[in-house]
């Protein structure tokens, strides 16, 4: 339970859904900056807000955005700290921060209703995909107002757990028992290519949880979701998703963890164990973190590697860009975790 | 639970408290639900947490709606929290968010003591012979309670980094909590059998750090020193002062000999241009503070800062102490005394060498409460009192001489403890300190006592068949589902109650919120680590039902499938008959796409979607074929219906609309596409449809009149080609 020097846990008296760096282009007399997404039941009524923190001090938030619901999705550009809330609306906050310049576009009719999970940032625009079914692309208009764009409206057929974007035209989406989903907007804002998965335990769906895809290879995304599964899918063998972790899944070392796994992040700090082939083929490390408290590295064919064993959920991590060996994470138990990996961390693998 | 209101006054439920009890009156809550009387019923249940959620409906059908949009009911929910833990310490109350930290952080200590307690008692039960080893046992209780002590706060650093003032006589310190100062007092008393010996000084040790909370009590010399704290610094002549005296004879009487020394050292004699006129003043000043320095301590160790010389043995001590007292009584009849021309200071240091010589009734005076008395005893009359007989009947012996003004915990705590009674020391713990110290304090109290075990463990018929141990940690984890930031650890502690605890956590995974599918998942997380695959079978249905009734249709039939509920999905599959039904030529059937893909090629699990997996299959088929005019699409198009024909899952009105869809297949041409046997398949398929038709309950379909016999006439055009081509 005890901190180490590398690990660091800051008490917030309120449980954090998400916690972000924030790419430090958006420079601060504070020095490194986190945005985390809390919300506190305890008051009446409820209150969910997004909080900037400065690293040093995370106990006092610099600024604070009030949100209408618990946050269920949070994404950091350059320029713009994003949430999306589980009442459907989405609060873009300038770097600036200055909470008064915070734009919103309320959830309902014309754009989500109920929780979205999936944002992210591309460049310009960020895509919202919602369990509702509904896609959108939000980007800025030609007046300064920011323009939400459907790209599809599901109807509630299916539903979107997770987004991210592959380039300015492409991004993937992932939700509860429809796998992953490539859309193309080059291709009449479609879904191209479509993967159920690989599900441990015998099951045929599961729930995505968090999709991520490599800056430098954009044909492969990892996906991570229920019952401990983790797997990669590479858009040039669409039909054969590659397993990193997942029970009862053959060839397997032992699955890092059973139980839902909330994020997946592609390691950039961790180099591949397997310099000489890792050839295109080849899937890079893979963060992960989990329900049971599992903060681990996996890799292709090889034994995961464990960097935390919590007693309680890890609800969210982020790498920070600028310094890849810096992680943060949310717990379950109103702490944020700082990560700090050195040598001797990678040493004992 | 309906209840029917009255009609004067709006009260609801009339209170009639038993007039014998002096019940305090009951809280009145106004609840503004914006609904106008006349009331016809009202909902009282229990939501999450302390949220009472209150549902207030009129008659559906009261005149004097008056047309206007009226408020039928409305739901509202009352937050009943602010009553805290249980806790009444009034002084130093301990946040609610604080509170959580502590009891997040007991939870792996408390589940790995738990593991080890299990894993003893099944080596125990294999090796019958051997009893468990206590030894290893009261060593795992010690690492315990260490772990938990910590979460409470370290008395012993400082509370910050900070520059120390040279006039500050008391250090600034964490403030301490009652909590902590209960736990190390039982932790003394029960677990830590290795400094069993030195029990004295561990108290007076305790006493030095928590001598602050007993402030309730009247006054300290904790607050005797603050107070001398913020008089001293607009002080001319320190040792004019009675109170800097006072101040002295009580640091001294408890043992604060670091404190004692620090406040000497301020004597007016040590300043500089007074040193030569008062030469055997400050002589004398400074051989008590050599005296006080130098005391002997029955201690294996001192913390730095500390003084006094530690012995460790009996003899060392005794052979030391001796000597001490030697010095003392030495310069207590010293000559010197005559020569040192201030009064105040003469009195002052005769004073502290009375209590160094242990004078009861100097003691007494110094002291400010009964167990100041009890330790100065420790310090100066009985160093070797050990045992709880010993300790109890000295305590006896202090209270008379200091009646307590006033109640405090701690003391009532320390005299259950003293008298070895653990029904009072749980019953203190229970009343001042909360739920939370009596289940933690329990697994302390039966470390190495039988007694305390027996009383725990056994199982009570008055209530209701559970032992002690069991009601508190209930009592705990009710505590804990109660916040809905707490109720994911309260399954630790109701998986350690053998009887009852179960049930309740069935109960209380059931009454979590299903709306959002990460709690779900958190919640199923629960049930998978408990194996209580029913409860999830249940909770992933309500969650399907909540999903579907919300539109959101994909994720009500994902929670079905993990649920393997045949029963919803079938019925799931007859609604979506019905629309389809309606749009059967539509191509607004691409919008069930994502949800047929949801369903996966494993349509055994899909119920009665089965046969929707197949019709997508045909129509995609159908559209190729039509569009192609290829003969091989054609081909496969007809497998995929005969298929769909044959099954006995396609429901019977959907016959006729793929027969009429599949029209322009029958009339392929050159070729007929299906043999003499296929089309006498279709063609029986469609007189039991004219026979259905006669039937009450069959549907009809919203197809032009002219479909049957359009159907007909090309399967019979299709029949004949088939004759002739037949071989």
């Amino acid at each position: 339970m005890a901190d180490t020097p590398s690990f660091r846990r800051h008490r917030l008296a309120s449980s954090i859904d998400f916690v972000r760096w924030l790419p430090s282009s958006a420079t601060s007399h504070s020095g490194r900056l986190l945005a985390a997404a809390v919300h506190d039941p305890s008051s009446a009524p409820a209150t969910s807000r997004i909080h900037l923190l400065a690293l040093t001090e995370p106990g006092n938030p610099l600024v604070s955005l009030s949100l209408p619901t618990r946050a269920t999705a949070l994404r950091c550009s350059p320029s713009v700290i994003a949430a999306s809330t589980s009442s459907g609306s989405l609060h873009l906050l300038p770097s600036s921060f200055d909470s008064d310049a915070a734009v919103a576009i309320s959830g309902g009719a014309g754009f989500h209703v109920g929780p979205v999970r999936g944002l992210d940032c591309g460049g310009e625009e960020w895509v919202t995909a919602g369990e509702d079914g509904r896609v959108h692309v939000v980007g800025g208009g030609a007046d300064g107002r920011v323009v939400a764009t459907r790209v599809w409206d599901g109807k509630g057929m299916s539903g979107y757990e997770a987004a991210r974007w592959a380039s300015p035209a492409e991004f993937a989406t992932g939700g509860a028992g429809c796998g992953v989903q490539w859309w193309d907007r080059r291709k009449g804002h479609a879904v191209v290519a479509q993967c159920n998965g690989i599900w441990g335990r015998g099951i045929v769906t599961g729930m995505v949880h968090s999709v991520d895809i490599h800056p430098s290879r954009k044909h492969i995304c990892v996906v991570g979701g229920s019952s401990g599964t983790i797997f990669a899918w590479d858009l040039r063998w669409p039909q054969q998703p590659i397993a990193l972790s997942g029970i009862g899944l053959n060839g397997m070392y032992e699955p890092v963890c059973e139980s839902e796994v909330w994020e997946v992040l592609f390691d950039t700090y961790t180099q591949s164990s397997d310099i000489v082939s890792s050839a295109s083929t080849r899937i890079l490390p893979v963060m992960m973190c989990s329900e049971d408290g599992v903060l681990a590295i996996v890799e292709q064919d090889e034994r995961p590697l464990e960097l935390l064993a919590e007693a309680c959920a890890i609800n969210s991590i982020d790498i920070d860009p600028q310094n890849p060996s810096d992680v943060v994470c949310a717990l379950e138990w109103e702490s944020i975790g700082v990560l700090a990996r050195g040598r001797e961390t990678m040493s004992e693998e | 639970m309906p209840g029917m209101p009255t009609d004067g006054g709006g009260a609801i439920v009339p209170f009639r408290g038993e007039p014998g009890l002096g019940l305090p009156p009951p809280t009145v809550r106004p609840i503004h639900h914006g609904v106008a009387p006349p009331m016809f019923r009202i909902y009282v249940s229990w939501s999450s947490g302390n949220l009472l959620q209150v549902a207030c409906l009129r008659a559906p059908n009261s005149e004097g709606a008056g047309g206007a949009e009226e408020v039928a009911g409305s739901v509202v929910e009352v937050n009943l929290g602010g009553g805290g833990s249980g806790g009444s310490e009034s002084e130093e109350k301990i946040d609610e968010a604080e509170m959580r930290r502590i009891e997040y952080g007991s939870v792996p200590a408390f589940a790995l003591l738990q593991s080890r307690k299990n894993a003893l008692a099944d080596a125990a039960a294999l090796s019958r012979a051997s009893v468990p080893d206590h030894a290893e046992w009261w060593q795992y209780v010690l690492e315990y309670s260490k772990t938990i002590g910590s979460l409470l706060g370290n008395a012993d650093c400082p509370a910050a980094f900070m520059l120390e003032d040279p006039k500050a006589i008391l250090k600034v310190r964490e403030k301490p909590t009652s909590l902590r100062a209960a736990w190390e007092l039982l932790e003394i008393f029960y677990v830590d059998k290795q400094l069993q010996g030195w029990l004295p000084e561990r108290l007076v040790d305790w006493l030095a750090d928590f001598d602050s909370l007993l402030s309730s009590m009247g006054s300290t010399t904790y607050s005797k020193l603050s107070n001398f704290q913020k008089k001293f610094i607009n002080l001319q002549i320190i040792e004019d002062d009675p109170d800097y005296w006072n101040g002295l004879s009580a640091a001294l009487s408890v043992g604060w000999l670091d404190t004692v020394v620090n406040m000497l050292r301020f004597h007016g004699s040590y300043q500089l241009d007074q040193m030569d006129n008062r030469e055997t003043e400050n002589g004398l000043v400074e051989a008590v503070v050599v005296l006080v320095s130098t005391m002997p301590r029955m201690r294996p160790n001192l913390p730095t800062g500390k003084l006094g010389q530690c012995c460790k043995t009996r003899p060392d001590f005794i052979k030391a102490w001796e000597k001490w007292r030697g010095q003392v009584t030495k310069l207590e009849c010293s000559a010197f005394w005559i020569q040192c021309g201030h009064q105040k200071t003469r009195d002052g240091l005769k004073n502290l060498l009375r209590i160094m010589m242990g004078n009861i009734k100097d003691l007494t005076a110094a002291t400010s409460n009964w167990l100041e008395l009890f330790a100065s005893h420790f310090l100066y009359i009985k160093p070797f009192t050990v045992g709880f007989e010993g300790m109890h009947h000295l305590a006896q012996k202090c209270i008379q001489l200091k009646p307590p003004s006033g109640t405090n915990g701690l003391t009532g705590l320390f005299i259950g403890v003293l008298s070895e009674n653990p029904e009072v020391v749980l019953a203190e713990c229970t009343n001042n300190f909360g739920p939370w110290l009596v289940t933690h304090a329990m697994e302390l109290l039966t470390a190495d006592n039988d007694y305390a075990d027996i009383m725990l463990h056994e199982e009570r018929p008055n209530l209701g068949g559970i032992s002690l141990e069991e009601l508190h940690r209930l009592v705990y984890a009710q505590v804990l589902c109660s916040h809905s930031l707490t109720w994911q650890i309260a399954p630790t502690y109701l998986s350690s109650c053998l009887n009852q605890g179960l049930g309740l956590l069935e109960i209380l995974l059931l009454k979590q919120p299903i709306q959002d599918n990460r709690l779900v998942l958190k919640t199923l997380e629960i049930c998978r680590l408990y194996e209580l695959d029913n409860v999830s079978t249940n909770i992933m249905k309500v969650a399907g039902i909540y999903h579907w009734k919300h539109g959101r249709k994909g994720s009500g039939v994902y929670w079905f499938q993990q649920a393997h509920d045949k029963v919803h999905l079938d019925r799931i599959a007859q609604l979506l008959f019905e629309r389809i039904g309606k749009s059967v030529t539509d191509d607004s059937f691409k919008q069930w796409e994502g949800l047929l893909e949801l369903l996966g090629p494993d349509i055994g699990s899909a119920g009665g979607l089965e046969f929707l997996h197949r019709y997508r299959d045909f129509k995609r088929s159908l559209q190729q074929a039509l569009d192609g005019r290829s003969g091989e699409a054609a081909r496969k198009t007809v497998d995929f219906l005969m298929q769909l024909m044959r099954n006995p899952s396609t429901p019977q009105r959907f016959w006729l609309p793929l027969l009429h869809d599949s029209v322009e297949l029958f009339n392929f041409k050159p070729n007929p596409l299906m043999d003499v046997a296929e089309t006498t398949l279709l063609l029986k398929k469609l007189r039991e449809l004219s026979m259905a038709k006669l039937r009450p309950d069959f549907s009809s379909n919203h197809l032009p009149s002219h479909a049957l016999s359009s159907v007909k006439l090309a399967l019979a055009s299709n029949l004949a080609y088939a004759i002739l081509e037949d071989p």
